[in-house]
């Protein structure tokens, strides 16, 4: 697929990037190689090592914060991914400006590494949260239908203990603040009427989405307006139509009685790795139809939808 | 230090002949895609002699049906299968009865792919330490394959600076006191020469032929035959052995490649006799970890030149002479322009005496 060059992609979780291994991952169908290097900061370049196209990601980080390709051995630097080394060449070891490997733009904010193609691109703004449960998924389905799936059904992507997802929306997908947004009701486990019966539900699931990450905010709320669970998921196209599914949630406030304490056990929130294929082809697009014209609209007038701050 | 050369085998006569007319520019050598590289009108190895028996065996070049049996033991290579009902045309490749050229020679079995006409044994590569009519014992064999183009393979081990990263606890680290690197080359080879004085001692030679010194001597030799995609690895070590490697790299379709290998390991220690030949399958899976991922980044045209070091002039020589033939067949011309059987003892620097059959 081909992808906007400026966008901020969530590719990792802060943790996951580390100066003990590098690690793979994707845009669309650009490998990207991502370590931390010696002073901590967080570097992206092309998964490809441009003498002998080897993967980076195969390769070790130096103690010099260099990453090192695992086949010949040659050095580059994560900023600018210039070539810095190749080893017994001491004579040599400034080369010209072309010997270098594709750079990537990243910013790291509130637990998620980003990266942009464009390395010049100005990085978004965020709000940086405290998470306490996170998670990495790689679901075999593209990003559009990952979406897709949410909208239409958030049971067939994600799980939240205790929580069932109705079929009935009190906001349609619509447009605020450049975001796309709705909001669905949904009820405590077990039922005791079928959704279809019930005069008022008791909690919400308010989710804002941006239109060309996909990048998504999930808010559970109960019917006092109280917050009772954060999360931020984050897909990102991958290589063979996977999408990378990278996530981190929090709790709110505590709802009372028995369902909130359920609710407040070990991690509630669970992004599943795959998708049954039998459910996902015949879940109507309620959402999705609508959300994806909407989309489109959106995209189209680029001041309202390429603003990427998160307003957590 | 390191040295580096890069020359003709014969300098002076027939200059031309040995770049085909048409210099490949070192813009396109560094982007050369070998997946779409097939050479024909060549002997290709596709087994060892006692791998073909009663029963056929299949194999194949670029993805062509071999079937190999024995007839009254005489080998036969046949694009069908003896029990198969035939709905195929029969290819360009084979006489009417659907056979190619086959030939036994060193211990193994080669088929000539090409114009059939063509096919004359003069054109076998010349691989002076296998006996002539094959025997040595089965344990300095083995098969090894490789999820990678043949080209990417050969590249792999003309390649000398990978051997420090993906081969360390193998060959060491690799520190001499000096280092020379010549290769030669004709319209149908490329040779490359590395010359070490003072190289620390292999850990895999400490061990098994036990070297006691801390540095030896190293003498190194890759030589590929272009169009058979086959090369002899010779290494000469002193204090240590004279271990010569038959490495083919055959190419059964243009992304997988099989190797018949052969080690001569006849002069070396009993330890050594038997265990380096299996070094093989632990250093194959080594490359493979880099040559698999790279092969798919060479099956299309890319814009983007691959960058290369001193280190690289072997590699870099390989993919220009093999550009060039790749060219001339392009053109129709399948000729060979220089004798690939000629005895290559004096340019691989073999110990004759060692090798007497
Ligand atoms: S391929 Fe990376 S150093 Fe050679
Ligand atoms: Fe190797």
């Amino acid at each position: 697929m081909s992808l906007a060059t400026d966008l901020w992609w969530a590719v990792a979780r802060s943790e996951e990037v580390t100066s003990k291994k590098p690690l793979s991952v994707d845009i669309g169908d650009q490998p990207v190689v991502l370590w931390r290097d010696n002073q901590g900061i967080a570097r992206a370049l092309e998964d490809r090592c441009p003498h002998r196209r080897a993967p980076l990601s195969l390769g070790c980080v130096r103690d010099n914060g260099l990453i090192q390709c695992g086949y010949h051995g040659w050095s580059y630097d994560g900023e600018t991914g210039r070539l810095k080394e190749i080893p017994n060449m001491k004579d040599q070891q400034k080369f010209p400006p072309i010997y270098k490997a594709n750079a990537f733009g990243v910013s790291e904010q509130a637990g998620f590494v980003r990266v942009c193609l464009n390395p010049k691109a100005e990085a978004p703004l965020s709000a940086d949260p405290k998470y306490t449960y996170v998670g990495t998924v790689n679901v075999s389905c593209s990003h559009q239908e990952y979406l897709n799936a949410l909208y239409d059904d958030p049971a067939l992507v994600i799980a939240i203990r205790g929580v069932r997802f109705s079929p009935y929306l009190m906001a349609e997908l619509h447009e605020e603040g450049g975001m796309l947004v709705m909001e669905r009701n949904c009820q405590w486990n077990p039922l005791h009427w079928p959704s279809h019966f019930v005069a008022e539900f008791p909690l919400t699931l308010l989710t804002r989405t941006h239109p060309s990450t996909g990048e998504t905010q999930l808010t559970l709320r109960d019917d006092q307006f109280n917050d009772l669970l954060h999360a931020v998921l984050s897909p990102v196209p991958s290589a063979r139509g996977v999408t990378a599914v990278r996530w981190r949630a929090e709790m709110g406030v505590r709802h009372p009685g028995v369902r909130g304490a359920i609710l407040r056990g070990i991690n509630p929130l669970s992004v599943l790795a795959t998708i049954d294929g039998s459910k996902l082809r015949t879940t109507k697009p309620t959402v999705s139809l609508h959300g994806e014209d909407l989309r489109a609209t959106m995209l189209d007038a680029p001041h309202s939808a390429q603003d990427q701050t998160q307003a957590a | 230090m390191l040295e580096v050369a890069d020359r003709p085998v014969s300098p002076d006569d027939n200059a031309p002949a040995s770049t085909g007319g048409s210099p490949i520019a070192m813009n396109v050598v560094n982007r050369w895609v070998p997946h779409n590289i097939v050479m024909l009108d060549s002997w290709f190895p596709v087994a060892h002699d006692y791998s073909v028996s009663g029963k056929p065996v299949r194999r194949a070049i670029y993805s062509h049906p071999i079937f190999l049996w024995r007839d009254n033991g005489v080998a036969v290579a046949s694009e069908f299968h003896p029990n198969e009902r035939i709905a195929r045309d029969k290819s360009a490749h084979t006489d009417a009865r659907g056979r190619y050229p086959v030939m036994e020679h060193y211990g193994v079995v080669w088929v000539w792919l090409g114009n059939p006409l063509a096919a004359d044994p003069r054109h076998l590569p010349s691989l002076p330490f296998l006996p002539p009519q094959g025997g040595l014992p089965r344990h300095m064999t083995a098969t090894v394959r490789f999820e990678s183009s043949a080209p990417i393979s050969l590249e792999n081990l003309i390649d000398l600076t990978h051997a420090d990263f993906l081969h360390a606890d193998v060959v060491g680290d690799e520190r001499s006191d000096s280092e020379t690197v010549e290769t030669y080359y004709d319209s149908e080879t490329v040779t490359m020469v590395r010359t070490c004085v003072n190289k620390s001692v292999a850990p895999v030679m400490k061990f098994f032929s036990g070297i006691k010194q801390p540095t030896q001597n190293v003498r190194q030799v890759i030589r590929i035959y272009l169009r058979s995609h086959c090369a002899i690895a010779y290494g000469r070590f002193s204090p240590g052995d004279d271990v010569p490697l038959f490495h083919p790299c055959t190419p059964e379709t243009r992304d997988r490649t099989r190797m018949e290998m052969v080690m001569n390991t006849s002069n070396a220690g009993r330890m050594f006799r038997h265990v380096m030949p299996k070094a093989g399958y632990k250093v194959s899976r080594q490359d493979s970890y880099m040559t698999s991922p790279q092969s798919p980044r060479y099956m299309r045209h890319t814009d983007r030149k691959d960058l290369h070091s001193k280190f690289d002039q072997a590699g870099q020589r390989y993919r220009m002479a093999m550009m060039e033939l790749a060219e001339r067949q392009a053109k129709g011309d399948f000729a060979y322009r220089d004798n690939v059987s000629d005895d290559c003892s004096e340019i691989i620097g073999l110990r004759k005496e060692l090798f007497q059959f």
